[in-house]
């Protein structure tokens, strides 16, 4: 079990994009849109069978025809002088009840990713997710960039809307990054391979919700795209970034109305459309959890797990 | 061969047994009370157990009906009837592993030609209608070795059950396997099908020569439709939600959940 390589490209020192699904769907939608707008072809995988269970099964007049398990699969292309692999995760490990990653499985995914980095001298990794804030759905999110060592924070510090931990109200330059993002950067660290996790902001109200935050996604492509110097076309996710931001607006006016949320709750996240960035102080862990409670509750059950298998 | 997962009671000579692998929680009760049935009818000694731990969650012990239960994952073997029989629970982790594991038992150690799986599929029948045998196979050979038993071909798409998994499972390490899907009317899923336990167990007996004698059967059958037949003439609903599913017509969710309510409680009452 392991890495499938159908190819071996000769790469020159390559940068690494990897996204999986987390929060909004942040990273993956990032690095995937890349993915497809650059034309990667897909060069391997990594056997799914000791990370996944399989999704779906296909049964047709009595035979077993598939199984399908989520993919785990590297592409790679080359722009002007710059090679690039790309790593798209449909799931992320874990053997925990968490959606995110943790444990052995997670830390043996990391290093399997990792060693098809190191195998085609990766001389970067980009990982992304999401930054749960203060932020109201109608702003523009920033980018949290995480680096794993301190001489990448100079160049950090160039790109646009972006900003360290340190620069975050109330931080104080720390925080914690969960799942596969926080995981590989901290392996690729220890196997001293350079890695930066951007995060785009996702307010805090919408973190359980189900639907993606392509908002946030854009805000880490443009990122991506000037590191790298390309143009990609961003009116899809415009698009779909617009749907959302009126099925959030609908969402919330519905809840306002039929006084779904305390109007304590209703008049935090009205705030923060009018709140600058830089007038918004750190939220409390007790304001966050009242909070909180209302908006888990009303994502509930949003998950459809009653299906019948067989 | 996984050895270290495995702890073995007896060296039992095989003769290419076919395998028969049913799961602990099933519909109707299906799976466990075929299996039971079997193993004593058969009389089938347990040679081998899976150890649970890395397969399932050991922090707490479950309690079902008053009594503490503990994950048993075990084989057996009839020499008279050249079966090897598996019966054990879906593992909460490394399903890949387990699954893995039953068809290194069935292949390495006892040289299985082939692999039968045991469930129920919860239908929308009624229990006085004929039920069907819905089958999966993972190969068209044993597909066709096995027509004549009136068993119908199933088509599906959606998230895979662990005996679809394991057959897949099997296919990839060559043994021919079908699972075996009878109807199992949804209002007696929660309870024991006594009626689909048979038509399993008459495929079996044919299939394997067994002279099983399902007589036991025929008089549990015969006391739950008399309990059924006792509560459709004192109850006018129930009796005209099983007349439409006879008639092949649909319930409405509230008619199907008063329908499962009303024969649950008469089942239960009445023992």
């Amino acid at each position: 079990m392991g890495v499938k390589l159908y190819k071996e490209p000769e790469l020159k020192n390559p940068m690494m994009f990897c996204g999986w699904p987390g929060i909004g769907n942040i990273g993956i939608i990032a690095i995937d849109t890349l993915r497809g707008a650059l034309r990667a072809e897909q060069f391997g995988e990594i056997e799914p069978y000791e990370f996944f269970n399989p999704r779906k099964v296909l049964i047709e007049k009595g035979l077993l025809k598939d199984l399908d398990f989520p993919g785990s699969r590297f592409y790679f292309q080359r722009i002007r002088n710059q090679d690039l692999i790309f790593f798209i995760g449909q799931e992320q490990p874990t053997e925990g009840r968490t959606r995110y990653a943790e444990g052995q499985k997670a830390y043996q995914m990391a290093n399997l990713v990792l060693d098809v980095a190191e195998k085609f001298r990766c001389q970067r990794v980009y990982t992304s997710g999401a930054a749960i804030t203060q932020v109201h759905h109608t702003a523009r999110p920033r980018v949290w960039a995480v680096p794993n060592n301190h001489t990448l924070i100079d160049e950090i510090k160039e790109y646009e809307n972006t900003i360290l931990m340190s620069g975050i109200e109330g931080r104080g330059g720390q925080g914690t990054i969960t799942g596969l993002n926080g995981l590989l950067l901290g392996v690729a660290k220890k196997r001293g391979l350079d890695a930066i996790c951007l995060m785009g902001e996702i307010p805090y109200y919408l973190q359980a919700a189900p639907w993606p935050y392509p908002k946030a996604s854009k805000s880490v492509l443009e990122v991506l795209a000037k590191t790298l110097d390309v143009k990609i076309d961003l009116s899809q996710l415009d698009n779909l970034a617009k749907r959302v931001e009126n099925s959030v607006e609908e969402f919330l006016e519905t809840l306002y109305s039929t006084e779904g949320i305390p109007a304590e709750v209703r008049d935090e996240i009205e705030r923060l459309k009018h709140t600058r960035k830089a007038e918004l102080g750190p939220i409390t862990e007790e304001e966050q959890k009242k909070i909180m409670e209302h908006i888990d509750e009303l994502f509930k059950g949003e998950d459809w797990n009653d299906e019948k298998h067989l | 061969m996984m050895k270290n997962i495995f702890k073995f009671f007896e060296q039992p000579q095989f003769e290419n047994p076919s395998v028969i692998v049913g799961w602990n929680e099933d519909a109707g009760n299906l799976s466990p009370k075929v299996i039971e049935y079997l193993n004593r009818k058969i009389k089938s000694r347990c040679f081998c157990e899976v150890e649970p731990a890395g397969f399932f969650s050991l922090g707490a012990v479950a309690i079902e009906n008053d009594v503490a239960q503990f994950p048993e994952n075990r084989f057996y073997y009839s020499e008279t009837a050249n079966l090897v029989i598996f019966k054990g629970s879906e593992p909460h982790f490394e399903k890949y592993r387990f699954l893995n594991a039953i068809i290194d038992v069935a292949e390495h150690y006892c040289k299985a030609k082939e692999l039968f799986t045991i469930n129920g599929t919860i239908s929308p029948v009624a229990h006085t209608s004929s039920r069907r045998i819905l089958t999966v196979f993972n190969q068209q050979r044993l597909r066709e070795k096995l027509q004549g038993y009136g068993l119908e071909d199933m088509t599906w798409e959606g998230r895979p059950a662990i005996s679809s998994y394991l057959l897949w499972v099997a296919r990839e390490r060559g043994i021919p396997s079908v699972s075996l899907w009878p109807e199992i009317p949804f209002y007696l899923a929660a309870g024991e099908d006594f009626q689909a336990i048979k038509l399993i167990l008459r495929f079996l007996d044919k299939r394997f020569e067994l002279g099983l004698d399902l007589k036991e059967l025929d008089e549990k059958i015969s006391d739950q439709n008399s309990k059924i037949a006792s509560l459709r003439e004192e109850n006018l609903d129930i009796n005209r939600y099983i007349g439409m599913l006879e008639s092949a017509l649909s319930l409405s969710e509230e008619e199907q959940m008063e329908l499962i309510k009303g024969i649950t409680e008469i089942l239960e009452e009445t023992g």
